[in-house]
């Protein structure tokens, strides 16, 4: 084993082990977070794979966003609404068939398959400046479709929100 | 070829009646008499085109297969598609076109669709829709009898199914819409196997564009006829293959529908119950022909080695028909119930008599299918006429009525006595014919069918026996006898009846050369089948 | 590179009329709150769009490194859903269901551009990451749009079951491109097909990754089994929406799954030169998965439909139903083929589209979407019964309307392809669905009007808007030949030789 392992195997138990607790904790806040190491043992994984912009985007975004917000939610509707947010289980039986059954084929198909794979010396110490560049020439529609999506979104969220207000003003 | 406008005469016949529904959808809608007489005036020009296709018919031409045999012919290029690489071109024309084989159901179109317009004067509900899809209706039979490319028979073939949908789901009886549904349904289940085999035959045929030298698909029938026309390697290729089998098989099912064919019959009595009379003078007097007329237009001709494999089958049908039709006839109760069952009957005659696949009888095949066109609706009209009157139809609630309405019985007497064969009556002539022919080709089945003749006759004569002898029962003492109007509409169907039963050559005269057509080539290219088998 | 970008800049200039639309909405948005002027700015961004569209030199080419294929094939989709787009705009200027709304309706003008440019992209997108977004791009929208008009619980039931259903979807097509990466390092469908072609491929992990992406399109066209949003989310969303999705969404989809089928997993090389059929490469058959997908959703949207007395759900269904005839047309895998389903659409968008406004106009006048608000609608208004008569004749597939020719087209390509079994149950089915067509005809016209089921006239813009539906459906039937020579041209997908 090699230094590199040891640390693989060590996000692999980081993000597998909190993972479980998202899921199997009672009690929502714990689930929330727990995500936060979810989230980092993923991001020590784009580490290891040598995406290092992917891995900053990762902490920025879903730990300093995404999670912060989900946590702020979780705890303010919390207060707010008096039924207590939990998470249950139903029918455990017929999803603990499903859901070995479509890991065991994943996981049969990805042991079997041999996948096309990068040659290491294309490696290069930081990959910022080369996906900025594929962002502005070969990858400039998606960049910019991707921001009408965004535009989208953000319309969405201000329509959902606002016809909430207007129908407790209505009520 | 005759011509009026630049137009030609068949395309006047079978578009004259959209003519028609045009004009009666412009009228206001309380105009009622206007709208009567539009209709009656513009299926009354029909018949006077009609008589004058009867007399310019050269007896001579046989059609069927050759393009030259056909008369009053008009082909103008439809659909054109020119395409590159893997489409194949596509030809669609309007094409029409008569021959012995459809001249006299056009006649019979023509003529019923007259008299159906005096049947439907009481009709007081929505007139002006009634008459609008009547004219429909009337546009589409005739279309499918003068049309020579399958596209367009087959469009004409489904343009009836709405029009007689609604005939018989807003104007007809308490379980109307259930007989409607029925009909549209069952219809539709044939014509789509119909159209399954249609789009078959078009992708095996294809012929030379005299202009461009290409090869095109094309829908038209007289090509499909000929053996030559079918490409090598094609689904319907060769002679006796199973899928020419599968697709005779697909295209017998939707003509057999219409006919209809045990075991397809159920629909038949449901609509004829439900339908008003005139829809149910249509539907026995034209309707029903073209499943017959499809099959000897379409499935023999394009299909003789099936036609000739399956001939002992269509024979027993045919049997199946005549008897079956029958016996059921003699446990109705129900006069309307009666006449439909007795048409199965005398269809099965029909059947029989082109399974045959001789002179005889085809030629008694192709006879039957115009006097029973007549006769029948003779027999509706009959049933409609007591209907107006007594409001039911139970056969078992009249008696003596001879002497109440003597007029009404002598019309009834010829009709019903044409209908169960007797000689001097024009059903006797296409029966017998349509028996020696069977008797020819397969002797015990013809014996065997013969039973029905006896039957039909015992069930006739005992429902003359309940409607006319016996006592007069006390509510019908006020029953008036059959009116002017009512009369107008039976007696020149009478006539006919008398005079082909009399002297059948008129009719025989213009089949006869097609009919020896049709017989020589189910003959000559089904016999090559046998041998290759 | 910024040469190349400049020359995709010009192929790009439908989708740019949508985007700047989109954008100007939602700033008129802004500033005024007047119905009828938002909506007139986001119908002449698509007007534009098809203008350039239908100017756009016959050329096959791509744009933006292999992202979009601009040829023959997406410009004929794009025309359907542009078309489609611009009847559901004027639709919604009539719509008594979006006056109501007090809030202005800039937003729901603004995404229907958004839209009609997802889908678009759609047509176009050669490289998986771009179909992903332009996929993407379509759903959030719709969920928006879906949810547009009514706060009931129904109907907020449907919006969420739309948004997990198509989470779900999306993602495990997602899931799948990410496995088609991994196996050939490429995300542009024709380098994929490339190393698909040239590499020891493992066939299993490519049939997996296939299926999750398959999932992805089903869901789009609601195939069955991937349609169990369709008729929750019909019925809540707004009439105009439930047109737009039940036409142009399905087209975007369609067009989106023949051009991966085709230039993915198509052997490129082998075969089908004279006849044009595709061979399959590693000799899997996708087109029997497909089949299998057709032939359930025909079935099981018809036999569903028997039993509905929501039109809307109703017409759900029937669209489930003919989503599986279509995908007849794909698995034949052919040019006959595609150029079947390309007509389909053609005819499907003028009698789905009508069938709608029928139901919409009733909806408007009576307040109901159910059967029974149909009962004597062809005393109470004699032309919308008969022009809904000819539009349920049309889906029905009887002739002399358009729906026949596009069954014809459909039958027809599969019987050159010889799968006899398939066109059977077609055809059956065919008949199946008349029952249900013909019980709102049968409420029509066969049934008495309820008593103060009043009559209502039309205004004129309505009878027009009916007249420009009905015309078509009818000629079309009539005359097809330009329509089925234009589909034929415009099977070229780019990159696959003719």
């Amino acid at each position: 084993m090699t230094l590199i392992d040891v640390i693989f195997w060590f996000f692999a138990a980081v993000t597998l082990g909190s993972a479980a607790v998202v899921v199997f904790s009672r009690n929502i806040i714990y689930s929330a977070f727990a995500l936060l190491f979810t989230f980092f043992g993923v991001a020590g994984f784009y580490v290891l794979l040598g995406a290092d912009f992917i891995a900053i985007t990762q902490l920025l975004i879903y730990v300093g966003g995404i999670l912060v917000l989900l946590v702020f939610g979780v705890m303010l509707t919390n207060k707010v609404v008096s039924v207590d947010i939990k998470s249950g289980t139903l029918n455990a039986g017929v999803a603990m068939v499903v859901v070995s059954l479509t890991a065991g084929t994943i996981a049969g198909i990805f042991y079997a398959t041999e996948w096309k794979t990068a040659p290491a010396e294309m490696l290069q110490p930081t990959t910022a400046g080369e996906l900025g560049t594929m962002m502005m020439t070969s990858y400039l529609l998606p960049f910019e479709v991707a921001s009408v999506v965004l535009l989208v979104a953000l319309i969405g969220a201000a329509m959902v929100s606002r016809r909430d207000r207007s129908k407790q003003e209505a009520a | 070829m005759m011509q009026f406008l630049g137009l030609g005469i068949l395309t006047w016949i079978t578009f004259l009646p959209v003519a028609g529904m045009a004009v009666v959808l412009l009228l206001g809608k309380d105009n009622k008499q206007a709208i009567r007489w539009t209709a009656a005036v513009f299926t009354g020009i029909q018949v006077v085109i009609a008589a004058l296709i009867y007399m310019g018919f050269d007896r001579g031409m046989s059609g069927i297969n050759t393009m030259a045999g056909f008369q009053y012919v008009e082909k103008v290029s439809w659909i054109d598609i020119r395409s590159f690489s893997w489409f194949g071109n596509l030809k669609i024309e309007y094409f029409l076109g008569i021959d012995g084989l459809s001249v006299l159901m056009v006649i019979l179109t023509a003529l019923i669709s007259f008299i159906a317009v005096f049947a439907s004067w009481g009709i007081e509900k929505s007139l002006k829709g009634y008459f609008a899809l009547l004219l429909l209706l009337d546009a589409g039979m005739m279309g499918v009898f003068v049309s020579l490319d399958f596209f367009l028979f087959y469009v004409f073939w489904e343009i009836m199914l709405l029009p007689m949908y609604f005939l018989i789901g807003i104007w007809g009886g308490p379980r109307r819409e259930y007989a409607a549904i029925k009909f549209f349904l069952y219809t539709l289940l044939g014509s789509v196997r119909m159209l399954l085999a249609v789009i078959a035959l078009y992708f095996s045929v294809s012929v030379l564009d005299p202009a461009t030298g290409e090869k095109v698909h094309t829908f038209n029938m007289i090509a499909m006829m000929n053996p030559a026309n079918f490409e090598p390697g094609s689904l319907l290729e060769g002679v006796g293959t199973t899928w020419r089998y599968m697709a005779f098989i697909a295209l017998f099912i939707g003509f057999a529908i219409k006919v209809p064919i045990f075991p397809f019959h159920t629909w038949l009595p449901d609509a004829h119950v439900e339908a008003p009379t005139a829809i149910s003078v249509i539907l026995a007097g034209v309707l029903l022909k073209m499943g017959t007329y499809g099959i000897l237009r379409v499935s023999f001709p394009m299909f003789p080695d099936a036609a000739v494999a399956y001939q002992i089958p269509l024979a027993i049908l045919g049997f199946v028909n005549i008897v079956y039709g029958a016996l059921v006839a003699m446990a109705q109760t129900d006069f309307k119930k009666l006449i439909a069952y007795s048409s199965i009957s005398h269809m099965g005659v029909v059947i029989l008599g082109m399974a045959a696949l001789n002179t005889q009888g085809m030629t008694g095949a192709i006879l039957q299918m115009f006097n029973h066109g007549t006769i029948t609706a003779m027999l509706f009209l009959i049933v409609g006429v007591i209907y107006d009157r007594a409001h039911t139809r139970g056969l078992n609630e009249f008696g003596g009525l001879m002497n109440q309405m003597p007029r009404y019985s002598a019309v009834m007497v010829i009709a019903f006595f044409a209908a169960l064969g007797l000689p001097g009556l024009s059903g006797f002539i296409s029966e017998a014919f349509s028996f020696i022919g069977a008797f020819q080709a397969f002797r015990w089945i013809a014996i065997a069918s013969t039973i029905g003749i006896v039957l039909t006759a015992a069930y006739m004569l005992w429902t003359l026996q309940r409607v006319f002898l016996g006592t007069l029962p006390e509510k019908w003492k006020d029953l008036p006898d059959i009116n002017g109007r009512e009369l107008f509409m039976l007696v020149p169907l009478a006539v006919i009846v008398i005079i082909l039963g009399v002297y059948p050559a008129p009719a025989i005269d213009l089949m006869s050369s097609a009919v020896n057509t049709l017989v020589d080539i189910v003959n000559a290219q089904g016999a090559m089948a046998l041998i290759g088998q | 590179m910024l040469p190349h970008i400049l020359e995709s800049a010009k192929l790009f200039y439908p989708e740019l009329a949508l985007t700047i639309a989109f954008c100007f909405v939602i700033l008129a948005g802004l500033v005024t709150r007047n119905r009828i002027f938002t909506g007139l700015a986001g119908m002449a961004g698509v007007l534009a769009a098809l203008y350039f569209v239908s100017v756009q030199a016959p050329v096959d080419g791509t744009a933006f490194s292999d992202m979009l294929a601009v040829d023959g094939f997406s410009r004929f989709f794009k025309i359907v859903i542009l078309a489609a787009t611009f009847i559901v705009q004027l639709f919604s200027l009539q719509s008594a269901e979006l006056k109501s709304r007090a809030m202005g309706t800039a937003e729901y003008n603004a995404l229907l551009t958004a839209l009609a440019l997802g889908m678009c992209l759609m047509a176009g997108a050669s490289n998986m990451l771009m179909m992903y977004l332009a996929l993407e791009l379509t759903s959030i929208t719709s969920y928006l749009l879906a949810g547009y008009t009514r706060e009931a619980e129904d109907s907020a039931e449907a919006a969420l079951k739309y948004v997990i259903y198509g989470a779900v979807a999306s993602g495990m097509m997602l899931y799948g491109i990410s496995i088609v990466y991994g196996l050939t390092g490429a995300l542009d469908i024709y380098s994929v097909n490339q190393a698909l072609g040239s590499g020891q491929v493992n066939l299993w992990t490519l049939i997996l990754a296939g299926i999750l992406i398959t999932v992805g399109f089903g869901y789009k066209i609601s195939a069955v089994p991937f349609h169990f949003w369709t008729p929750d989310v019909y019925e809540g969303a707004p009439v105009t929406i439930t047109a737009l999705l039940s036409v142009a969404s399905k087209a975007a989809g369609f067009a989106m799954m023949i051009r991966f089928f085709r230039v993915t997993f198509a052997d490129l090389i082998m075969g089908g030169q004279e006849t044009g059929a595709w061979a399959m490469l590693g000799g899997f058959e996708w087109n029997e998965v497909l089949a299998v997908l057709a032939v359930l959703s025909m079935t099981l949207g018809n036999l569903v439909a028997l039993w509905q007395n929501n039109l809307k759900r109703l017409l759900a269904y029937s669209s489930i139903a003919h989503a599986g005839y279509m995908l007849l047309g794909v698995v034949t895998m052919s040019p006959e083929g595609v150029s079947a389903v390309m007509i389909y659409f053609v005819v499907y968008l003028f009698m789905n589209l009508g069938a709608f406004y029928v139901v919409m106009l009733v909806a408007d006048k009576t307040g109901s979407e159910e059967m029974s608000a149909y009962a004597g609608l062809g005393q109470r208004s004699p032309f919308i019964g008969v022009a809904m008569t000819i539009f349920l004749l049309s889906l029905t597939g009887i002739p002399p309307t358009a729906g026949f020719v596009g069954k014809l087209y459909i039958f027809s390509a599969l019987i050159g392809a010889k799968m006899i079994g398939l066109v059977v149950i077609g055809a059956l089915n065919s008949v199946v669905s008349l029952y249900y067509y013909v019980r709102i005809l049968k409420n029509m016209f066969l049934k008495d009007a309820a008593p103060g089921g009043a009559v209502f006239g039309l205004s004129v813009p309505e009878v027009a808007m009916l007249l420009l539906l009905l015309v078509p459906t009818l000629l079309l039937g009539l005359y097809f030949g330009p329509l089925v020579e234009y589909a034929q041209a415009s099977v070229s997908i780019f990159g696959i030789p003719r």
